[in-house]
């Protein structure tokens, strides 16, 4: 565990990323466990009475399927707001946050180069992302056949945690480029904060206006479940979007710290 | 010619609008021990820095060992073992997995070496650094600076924090470096702190080299500050005709004076009254610095 960058910094951040997973395994099977009880006709006639508006807002535009209940309530809400919150503190940590606490200068005083520092970190946090999207996983397709939803295939929810591993990615590489950039975590945090707030609000409330629809298409919420990868599948275009826009943004943020100062 | 193991020339490295090193020239030769002195604040942990790498200059250039930072900096920090000014880590790793990890990121260093060191400085490895005392935890940088036996050690301030025991033996560890022909390069803004071993030191005040001499005439130049309490008061102006003092001023009847080279006229002076405590000490940097711009100040008039 002690031999490169990469494994320290999964290393360090074991405790984290424990506390993450459990959190996000629980609530995430703990809000998929309550599709029997959406699946009635007393309450779904009681939704239809909803305005359409906000039903649309809160994307519960079909929730009538069980692969609609996961996506709306599951995916596309809470298990993707936590998921955003541990992505953005990781990458947030990994290079500007050490900075700040002074201890950059020592790792960086060995004989590594700074491209190999920011990028082996900021690995860490990528694969600890995935990690977690790969344990949420298993734990749904262990819960499938007890919660009803067993008509959603292994490779359907494969393709929708595929989704949540490159939007987590996203947003783990989009705070570490910050950081890595500028030294400043408070600035990763608050990017990353603001991104993921205008993107749910992009992906809800803004489209509802009329004109605006094209606004989803920005959001990265929209690009993790927009395209229902659990009806689906894997919709390559956002899928290799994220992908894309992470790699570029990890590309962007080692070259600038790569040339920069390192805060004392 | 003398084969440097850090050069630099004109080194400039401005923040903003402050200079926070101006157009150092710097030359420490190989298989020496370099103090670099200074105040806090006058530029030193910038330069090591800026000689690791780990910022930029503004202009000018560094050489390292023969090599140029910026361009090869992982070849050259492969050879340099560093202590940071604030050696900070994180506190829930023990400092044994600190030291195995910074020791794998240099391709490995044997576990005896490790526990020979911490032996030497008296260090339980096992504790967690978050656990460890200020001393204890500075003994883990000096551990880690030491312990693959670089080239070139850039240690800055060293010793602040260890307690006079482990300041001996730190100065015994920097001996053996340099007896196997290795380098030192060791910051403090004590001169004290760096007389034992430094047989060279550079003094820099706002970022700018004030001189660069021999530890022993600097020594011989800063003098001591000498305070002698006599039974009774006495008169200052029978000491103003003795060799090598100066600054002499009485209160009651204790006498301060500044005393350079030999004590023996000074004593002998002071023995024609009763003497009840003398205590002499090094004069500190700051008297340094104010000696040499008085000194300049008065080649200035002289001209």
């Amino acid at each position: 565990m002690l031999t490169s960058i990469f494994s320290k910094g999964l290393w360090d951040s074991r405790r984290s990323l424990l506390g993450w997973t459990v959190a996000i395994v629980a609530v995430g099977c703990g809000y998929s466990a309550f599709w029997p009880t959406i699946d009635r006709p007393e309450i779904q006639e009681a939704l239809d009475s909803y305005p359409q508006g906000l039903l649309d807002a809160l994307n519960y535009d079909d929730i009538s399927t069980a692969a609609g209940y996961l996506t709306a309530s599951v995916y596309g809400l809470v298990v993707a707001i936590l998921l955003v919150v541990y992505a953005v503190s990781a990458g947030a940590r990994a290079v500007a946050g050490d900075e700040e606490a002074g201890r950059l200068d020592l790792i960086a005083a060995h004989p590594v180069s700074r491209t190999r520092l920011g990028l082996q970190r900021c690995a860490a946090v990528l694969v600890s992302v995935i990690l977690v999207s790969f344990i949420f996983w298993l734990a749904m397709l262990a819960l499938a056949s007890p919660a009803n939803f067993d008509d959603i295939s292994v490779a359907q929810f494969a393709a929708m945690h595929l989704h949540l591993a490159l939007f987590g990615g996203f947003f783990g590489a989009l705070t570490y480029a910050v950081g890595a950039a500028t030294g400043a975590r408070s600035l990763a945090l608050g990017t990353g904060s603001a991104v993921a707030v205008l993107g749910y609000l992009a992906n809800g409330i803004i489209p509802t206006v009329d004109g605006l629809e094209w606004v989803e298409n920005l959001s990265p919420f929209g690009w993790l479940t927009g395209s229902d990868p659990l009806r689906n599948g894997v919709d390559v275009a956002d899928c290799a979007l994220m992908g894309g826009l992470a790699m570029l943004l990890v590309a962007i943020g080692t070259w600038v710290f790569n040339r920069r100062d390192i805060a004392v | 010619m003398v084969e440097l193991a850090i050069r630099t020339e004109l080194l400039v490295k401005d923040y903003g609008s402050t200079r926070a090193v101006d157009r150092l020239d710097l030359e420490v030769r190989r298989g020496e021990v370099f103090g670099f002195l200074g105040p806090n604040g006058s530029g030193k942990t910038t330069t090591i820095r800026l000689l690791l790498d780990l910022i930029r200059p503004t202009s000018g250039r560094a050489e390292v060992l023969g090599l140029d930072p910026q361009n090869n900096g992982v070849a050259l920090r492969e050879r340099i073992g560093y202590l940071p000014g604030d050696f900070l880590v994180e506190g829930r790793q023990s400092a044994v997995q600190l030291l195995t990890f910074l020791g794998n990121l240099r391709g490995g260093v044997a576990a005896a070496r490790i526990e020979e060191l911490a032996q030497r400085l008296d260090l339980d490895l096992d504790r967690k650094i978050r656990e460890l005392s200020k001393g204890n935890r500075q003994k883990v940088g000096v551990i880690q600076a030491f312990m693959h036996e670089p080239e070139l050690l850039v240690l800055d301030e060293p010793t602040s924090g260890l307690d006079p025991f482990l300041q001996h033996e730190f100065a015994a560890l920097v001996r053996e470096t340099t007896a196997a022909g290795r380098t030192v390069f060791l910051s403090s803004h004590v001169l004290s702190e760096v007389q034992e071993v430094a047989d060279r030191v550079a003094v820099i005040r706002e970022g700018a080299l004030v001189t660069v001499e021999d530890v022993e005439d600097l020594l011989a130049r800063s003098g001591r500050r000498v305070e002698i309490l006599f039974d009774r008061p006495v008169d200052e102006r029978e000491f103003f005709d003795v060799p090598g003092v100066s600054q002499v001023r009485a209160h009651g009847s204790s006498l301060h004076c500044r005393l350079e080279g030999r004590a023996d006229d000074l004593v002998k002076r002071a023995a024609l009254h009763t003497v009840v405590t003398l205590s002499v000490e090094q004069a500190d940097l700051e008297d340094l610095f104010f000696g040499y711009y008085d000194r300049s100040g008065e080649v200035d008039d002289a001209d």
